[in-house]
């Protein structure tokens, strides 16, 4: 066992994990994020999309020891005081959610792309959300709700 | 297995020495995989994506350093790939997806050693060296010839820099792969030509991945270019002189037909940008 720890949405953690545990592990059994999805497990899908110190990483390829000391956020700190952040609820006026698998993760993308880039163009949010597979809205309104969300004040 | 985060290369280099059954760790793109899938069960895992001193690019002089753990990400973000080196930002640009590139490292892609690594293409051209550090010092190695498997990497060795000239030439890249995002390349092709006044081809290089069992230099290719003017003509009969390569190197592979047609495109493709962004355009 090793200790580590780590800030999750905005609070700091100390757990003691088994030397071969993915940060996806981590995340959702010590720690209960069950918002972060396990897909494919090979870098593929995107389900497991977190932030983590800025850039988004697929958490079922890094080793949870590889995230000691790093600031995460994971979909169930988007949300403030009750209200759910501007890119979740343009996913809900939208209707880009379906089963709602890939969101979290897709949602965590589009958050680090208007991060980095407050108005990008229809092609600029496709590449963005290139790493995020989703297998029943064809995409379009996703696109759409990032579209909508574009150019939100993000007070955090 | 005991888990290590290294915090320089001084101390990751004492801890290969002292284990004789480690694996290296930075993006872990590749390496958790191989982990979970049981194919490496190493006594000891060292983590290397948090040592500053392997990050980044810098220009001395002449030469441009980049460090083995600097992230596709921080290439493609880079103001120095912005123009005559463009071809290696596209290269790295093209890999997996973003979650891939913020991870992801450009020692990691060498040191893997996969013939459809899309960053070993425009490194080739950039006659790239690979330094090495160990306890008995630093050794350093053209990549060229570390790809010619005999020169790979030492159990105790850390990659620690890719060391090229800034050319004079214009860096390309292109890669076909069944999607754009998260596909493997099917085959890629890098070029680096500098033309004289005369538009002649003053210097050629050309590198191909997965044409082979590792990436390469394409030496027929360029010496059938060298000195001539890129035209419609000199174009087509590149295209042939690379099918006839890979006819003798692919021989008897089941992929060979399919890669012998499209590699025309690619080629062609590769080169017909280089006469378009040329400033006087040969009609």
């Amino acid at each position: 066992m090793i200790e580590i720890q780590l800030t999750v949405n905005g609070k700091d953690y100390t757990v003691n994990i088994e030397e071969d545990k993915r940060l996806l592990d981590v995340l959702r059994e010590d720690l209960g994020f069950t918002g972060v999805k396990e897909g494919c497990s090979e870098g593929e899908c995107g389900a497991c999309t977190v932030i983590m110190d800025g850039k988004t990483v697929n958490s079922c390829m890094v080793m949870g020891f590889q995230a000691n000391g790093s600031n995460i956020v994971t979909i169930e700190g988007l949300e403030k005081d009750g209200q759910l952040h501007p890119i979740q609820q343009a996913f809900i006026d939208i209707g880009a959610v379906q089963c709602g698998y890939c969101t979290p993760g897709m949602i965590l993308s589009a958050k680090a792309l208007l991060d980095k880039n407050p108005n990008p163009t229809k092609e600029e949010i496709r590449e963005g959300i290139s790493g995020n597979l989703c297998r029943c809205t064809g995409y379009s309104k996703i696109v759409k709700a990032v579209e909508k969300a574009r150019g939100y004040e993000d007070e955090s | 297995m005991i888990v290590h985060r290294g915090k320089t290369i001084e101390e990751v280099i004492e801890l290969l020495a002292k284990y004789k059954d480690s694996k290296i760790i930075a993006g872990g793109t590749d390496v958790i995989l191989d982990i979970k899938d049981n194919k490496i069960f190493p006594e000891a895992l060292i983590d290397i994506s948090s040592i500053e001193e392997l990050k980044g690019i810098e220009l001395k002089g002449d030469f441009i350093e980049i460090g083995a753990g600097t992230t596709f990400t921080e290439i493609a973000e880079d103001e120095i790939f912005e123009k005559n080196l463009h071809g290696l930002k596209k290269a790295c640009k093209l890999i997996g997806s973003p979650q891939i590139r913020n991870r992801g490292t450009v020692g990691g892609n060498i040191v893997n050693g996969s013939p459809a690594a899309d960053s070993i293409p425009p490194l080739l051209c950039l006659e790239s060296t690979l330094i090495f550090e160990s306890l008995e010092g630093i050794r350093k190695v053209k990549l060229e010839d570390y790809l010619k498997s005999k020169y790979r990497i030492k159990e105790h060795e850390l990659l620690t820099k890719i060391r090229f000239k800034n050319p004079e030439g214009l860096l390309n890249f292109i890669k076909l792969a069944i999607r754009k995002a998260l596909a493997i390349s099917r085959m890629s092709i890098a070029t680096l030509i500098e033309l004289d006044e005369e538009e002649k081809v003053k210097d050629i290089k050309v590198a191909s991945g997965s044409l082979g069992r590792y990436p390469m230099r394409e030496l027929e290719v360029e010496e059938f270019l060298l000195g001539t003017i890129l035209g419609e003509y000199t174009v087509d009969e590149a295209v042939n002189i690379l099918q006839n390569a890979m006819e003798k190197r692919l021989k008897g592979r089941p992929t060979l037909p399919y890669k012998k047609r499209a590699v025309k495109s690619l080629l062609k493709e590769a080169l017909n940008q280089r006469i378009r962004s040329s400033r006087r355009v040969i009609s």
